[in-house]
């Protein structure tokens, strides 16, 4: 559900999928790099299966794999 | 030996005493639409105690009436006891939280807790007022056990209805909503919900099935009860117990204009049963505040 800002959100981010390397500058999710935005759709949606979670795509394109 | 024992008069007394702060107890515990309690189990567990504070109250007056005034002191005992009731309702539930579609939330498991607390005393009230009535009324035994029985009844009614509590429905309209998705994110009415439908499953999914509903406060100052995030949590648990849910259950306030909105994928699509169990939703004990009282000069200040 939606989190105000005076509640302590509980999600947690389970892996990022970007298309820009750049974007990767570390730090505790797994970041995986898609060639084009297909393969990254593909890996995220496998992923968030894998591991029961959410998917939110970013304005860039990139995707978050989160769990709330 | 017979000296000992009690009288016909007290044993009449006590019975019907206990009997109808029972009956008291029997007709407070409805499987309502919140379906709770469900199982026998649950039935028996409230019966029994609802007995036993009937007792309490059937024999304060026999007590009271043999000069046996430390006796009477046992309904501090009824006083812990139903304390107990409410922490072991408390437990239970918060127990159950990680298996339900979503979280009632503290503050709606304090409200169930104490409901069940309450209705223990309704039980011991009643009883009470049972013995007391015969006690006073002091003729034959019919008469006494059949006026008894009335004025029973009616404390019950009054307590019952003094008792319950109001719901969302009574200070807010609750609409169906118009579900939108745009890109990854959803809006309802135009309200922008949730960023969560990052895949395509998700999109079509909610595009689809998806169920929302819109809460409009009847009055501006509703809003500080309707925002609360103990009530909310408690309106979108019932939401998801009556509809169920397949996938993503989501809340949102509007600030400018003060709506509240639950969005959820359900399992059965019934948007009307929805809508009944949001307004059907107990105005929380802990999110109520009396708007008279804020107006009112207690302390005699200027």
């Amino acid at each position: 559900m939606a989190r105000e800002g005076s509640i302590k959100p509980n999600y947690e981010i389970l892996a990022i999928v970007t298309l820009n390397s750049k974007r990767i500058l570390g730090g505790k999710p797994l970041s995986l790099l898609g060639e084009n935005q297909e393969e990254a759709a593909i890996m995220t949606q496998d992923l968030a299966k894998a591991m029961k979670a959410d998917i939110v795509q970013m304005k860039n394109g990139d995707y978050l794999i989160i769990r709330v | 030996m017979k000296e000992e024992l009690i009288s016909t008069e007290y044993i009449v007394l006590i019975i019907t005493a206990i009997l109808m702060g029972t009956l008291a107890r029997f007709l407070n515990l409805k499987e309502d639409y919140r379906q709770y309690p469900t199982f026998p189990n649950g039935y028996l567990i409230h019966l029994l105690t609802g007995f036993i504070a009937a007792a309490l109250g059937a024999v304060a007056i026999p007590a009271l009436m043999t000069k046996n005034f430390v006796a009477v002191t046992f309904l501090a005992l009824a006083i812990q006891q139903f304390r107990d009731v409410r922490k072991m309702e408390a437990n239970s539930l918060e127990g159950l939280e990680q298996t339900e579609f979503a979280y009632r939330g503290a503050a709606y498991i304090d409200g169930i807790a104490k409901t069940f607390e309450a209705r223990n005393y309704i039980a011991l009230t009643v009883s009470f007022i049972t013995a007391l009535t015969i006690q006073l009324v002091n003729n034959r035994i019919w008469i006494n056990v059949v006026s008894g029985i009335i004025i029973g009844l009616i404390s019950f009614l009054i307590l019952k209805r003094v008792s319950k509590g109001k719901t969302v429905g009574d200070i807010a309209q609750v609409k169906a909503g118009k579900v939108e998705v745009k890109g990854s994110e959803l809006y309802v009415d135009g309200i922008y919900v949730s960023n969560q439908l990052g895949s395509e499953n998700a999109r079509k999914l909610f595009k689809e099935e998806g169920l929302a509903v819109v809460i409009y406060p009847n009055e501006e100052h509703f809003r500080i009860t309707l925002d609360n995030y103990g009530l909310r949590q408690a309106m979108l648990f019932e939401a998801t117990r009556s509809v169920g849910v397949k996938r993503y259950h989501f809340t949102r306030k509007d600030y400018e204009e003060g709506k509240g909105i639950i969005a959820l994928v359900p399992l059965v699509p019934d948007i009307d049963r929805m809508i009944e169990a949001v307004k059907k939703t107990p105005l929380l004990e802990s999110v109520k505040k009396s708007h008279a009282l804020m107006k009112t000069n207690l302390v005699g200040r200027e």
